[in-house]
């Protein structure tokens, strides 16, 4: 071999407190090479991007670029060395035009310190001819499909001479044809020299397009691999491990209640938004936790939306113990007992500023209010009696939500909407973001309040999880829901293929 | 590390709650030692009548800017309710119906700024300054150029220019509207989602509370409070007039509610601090008066001492 790898990564570390997220991890990639970056949540690839891309230092280890050790935890750094990272969110000005994006923050100038405009255009004309790449240059970057903006990502990185690019999901806003046309995108990168590191639950593209394989679990390389030598199923076993497998086989043989009562909290029939989802069918069943799991960028979290009365359906129906529901705001699902835990807490869920007592009240101030007056006292005491059924630490009501930890926040989200006393409990991704405590700590409550029927819909991404508390679980994909298993009837193997597409 | 954050946020917390009436005490020290006549009894009053009604409209607008709005349009509100007033007293309708029609122009105002910032989700600055200048237009339309006397109208002139237990009646008015506004803070619904929105407004949206409609009832809040201060202004004056509240009286309003420690971006503020910070205001100008210093320098002074006082409060959060 003459040329060195682009990217030598040589015993990496990392470890937050107790928990080691990434076990003396060797990675390389060579010019021309195309490697796949697969594995579970919290497997550790976001970790070894982190340390890729300088946004985190490991705890040990060195990374050397074209040879040469470089320093760590320095993202400018890196961007010199060539390399680039594509996120799943589009990272550009979308009212700023696609040369002025590629361009951003570091314009050719002329004398007198003016943009120079025809240098930017003929430098992203040659980058465009050079890679086969094709985009109208003065368009705004927001007038562009997906598939466009991703080029344009592509193209701001090759302004910057990156050799190394990381692309992170990059598929999971696109449509099929687009991704193909990505894949054509990468194909063209590659032939140039550039090496790209492809992160994607997708198996069927990192089999399209992928040169090589390097498979995280639990922090450390299980297999690195030409994609050519490995077959889908080992990959899928590789990933999931013998562990969870064999938790999972346990778990469903103790405890699962599918159906709950028999009594359906919640019926969806048919239920279609044009373009986002289809023909969505399930009940769910009083005493019941159902999961609906698969890929970000599979539409679970609109169809939640639609559910609780922020997104218009097209066309289908919802009832709600038995009696048919339309939804225009969320006061209306929530007048018919449904609460929902949205996926991000900052953002959706919480008043950060205000105490954990306000926060846990604000869902249901009318039962607080004697004539035109509100509590203090009752909501006091309300709050005492949430702080201690979820042991939200620490236990004062005074407290500023945005004081706490990220579980102990999740814990007063659930809380508020516990105090609703739903009828259909919704949670989306209720432990993003949460430790390992707080997390069975949620779990526990959602036990609890399945034991005292509840009937209660969870999606979520992480397998485990979905393994972990779901008596039945849904895999929905595009927009489609493509299976219902009882929990107990299903392996994480099958999930994993079901939920990248594949059929079994 | 939980209970120390808090317990030091508590600090923090301790020291903002009293920084501003350390800081009315500290400079009513120095002007008292500068000049005696600054601590008489007939002065003290007289500050409390002088910051009366920029007092009323930044207790009533307080709302509006923890909801991460704006109010720009008190000033031509403030005038245009006088008239309304005026007219209302040559149609020698019931002292009942004149005020009630004075408040309803303001609320008027306040209703369709609210409207439109909530139901067309407009930039507040930008739909105030609009009814800023379309109100001011209206006031020239009713009134014209010139100035309506409000002759042998006792009653009318008891509201801004009575006393009621030794004390002039605007003051009194200006404690009534403050302590129940801070009660309205403290102990309803509104004072909640109020707060609420500023810190959230989507997770207010998503908690299942109307956010427009609390919006619509905050301006109108506030457009209600600025005509209030017209009527007692054209009563203590005697006339009614196109113009009064001109520009100006808005920065002012917001400047009492800024002080008071209520973020300009929304979220957190108190209606208590509020009527804290008009008297800083009204103290420093008071002082300045009295110590004759000229009005430009005072302009400088005072727009010194707000930029200073917010740079310490947001350096100390």
């Amino acid at each position: 071999m003459a040329a060195p790898p682009l990217i030598r990564g040589t015993d990496l570390s990392k470890v937050y407190g107790t928990l080691t997220a990434l076990n003396n991890t060797n990675f390389t990639l060579m010019p021309s090479e195309v490697r796949a970056l697969i594995g579970a949540n919290g497997a550790g690839k976001s970790t070894l991007i982190k340390i890729l891309t300088g946004a985190i230092a490991p705890t040990s280890g060195t990374v050397e670029i074209s040879g040469t050790p470089v320093a760590l935890g320095d993202p400018r750094a890196m961007i010199r060395n060539g390399l680039a990272c594509i996120y799943q969110h589009a990272n550009l000005a979308p009212d700023l035009s696609v040369l002025d994006n590629i361009f951003l923050g570091r314009q050719p100038t002329s004398r007198f310190g003016l943009v120079n405009t025809k240098a930017q255009r003929s430098e992203a004309q040659a980058l465009m001819a050079r890679h086969g790449i094709e985009v109208d240059v003065d368009v705004p970057v927001g007038n562009l499909p997906t598939v466009k903006q991703k080029e344009v990502e592509i193209l701001k990185a090759l302004a910057l001479n990156a050799r190394i690019i990381l692309m992170d999901e990059p598929t999971a806003w696109l449509s099929a044809s687009e991704v193909t046309k990505l894949h054509e995108t990468v194909r063209a990168l590659k032939s140039t020299g550039v090496g790209i590191v492809y992160i994607s639950h997708v198996l069927d593209e990192i089999f399209a397009v992928c040169d090589t394989l390097t498979i995280l679990r639990d922090g450390k390389v299980v297999a690195e691999t030409d994609v050519a030598k490995i077959n889908r199923p080992s990959v899928v076993e590789l990933m999931v491990g013998e562990k969870l497998a064999r938790d999972s086989a346990q778990a469903s043989s103790k405890n699962r209640h599918p159906r709950g009562t028999g009594e359906i909290g919640l019926s969806v029939r048919n239920l279609t938004k044009h373009g986002v989802y289809r023909d969505i069918s399930f009940d769910l069943y009083a005493g019941e936790i159902l999961c609906i799991t698969g890929l970000i960028g599979s539409k679970r979290t609109e169809l939640l939306q639609t559910l609780f009365g922020t997104v218009k359906s097209d066309s289908g129906t919802v009832s709600v113990t038995g009696a048919p529901a339309v939804f225009r705001k969320p006061s209306h699902a929530m007048a018919r007992g449904i609460g929902l835990v949205p996926e991000d807490r900052h953002r959706d869920g919480l008043m950060l500023g205000m105490t954990v007592t306000e926060n846990l009240a604000l869902a249901t101030l009318a039962k607080f209010l004697h004539g035109l007056f509100l509590s203090s006292k009752g909501m006091a005491e309300a709050a005492r009696a949430s702080i201690a059924d979820l042991s939200i630490r620490p236990p004062d009501g005074r407290h500023e939500v945005g004081l706490l930890s990220g579980g102990n926040q999740q814990k007063v989200l659930v809380g508020k909407w516990l105090n609703l006393a739903p009828k259909v409990l919704i949670l989306d991704e209720p432990t993003v973001g949460v430790d390992v405590g707080a997390k069975a700590e949620i779990y526990g409550i959602l036990r609890r309040e399945r034991e005292r029927g509840k009937a209660i819909l969870v999606v979520s991404s992480d397998l485990e999880e979905v393994l972990t508390i779901a008596d039945r679980i849904a895999v929905m994909v595009s927009g489609s829901l493509v299976a219902l298993h009882d929990a107990g009837a299903i392996g994480s193997k099958e999930l994993v293929r079901e939920i990248g597409g594949i059929a079994a | 590390m939980n209970a120390d954050t808090a317990s030091r946020a508590s600090n923090v917390e301790r020291i903002k709650a009293n920084a501003l009436p350390l800081a009315i005490l500290v400079i009513m020290a120095i002007f008292s030692l500068t000049e005696p006549a600054f601590l008489t009894p007939g002065n003290l009053v007289g500050i409390a009548r002088q910051v009366a009604l920029i007092g009323i409209m930044a207790v009533c607008t307080t709302f509006v800017i923890m909801t991460g709005g704006i109010d720009l349009s008190v000033g031509p509100v403030l005038a245009i309710a006088g008239l309304v007033a005026y007219f209302a007293l040559q149609a020698d309708l019931p002292l009942v119906m004149v005020i009630f029609a004075g408040l309803f122009a303001g609320a008027l105002v306040g209703f369709v700024n609210g409207a439109i910032i909530a139901l067309l989700q407009l930039p507040p600055i930008i739909v105030t300054l609009a009814t800023l200048s379309i109100t001011r237009g209206a006031a020239l339309i009713l009134g014209g150029p010139e100035q309506h006397l409000i002759r042998d109208e006792p009653a009318y002139s008891f509201i801004g220019a009575g006393n009621f237990l030794g004390l002039p009646s605007s003051i009194w008015i200006f404690a009534v509207v403050a302590a129940a506004m801070i009660m309205v803070q403290r102990a309803t619904p509104l004072g909640v989602l109020v707060a609420a929105i500023g810190n959230n407004e989507r997770a207010a949206y998503l908690s299942g509370h109307s956010t427009w409609a609390t919006k619509v009832l905050v301006y109108t809040i506030s457009g209600t409070g600025a005509a209030l201060a017209g009527i007692i202004q054209s009563s203590q004056v005697h006339t009614a007039l196109a113009t009064y509240g001109p520009f100006g009286t808005e920065l002012d309003v917001i400047a009492a509610v800024v002080l008071g420690g209520t973020s300009i971006m929304g979220g957190n503020g108190s209606i208590a601090r509020t009527v804290l910070g008009v008297f800083f205001l009204g103290v420093i100008s008071n002082g300045m008066n009295i110590l004759n210093v000229p009005i430009d320098v005072q302009l400088i002074a005072k727009g010194t001492i707000i930029a200073l006082a917010l740079a310490l409060a947001s350096r100390r959060q």
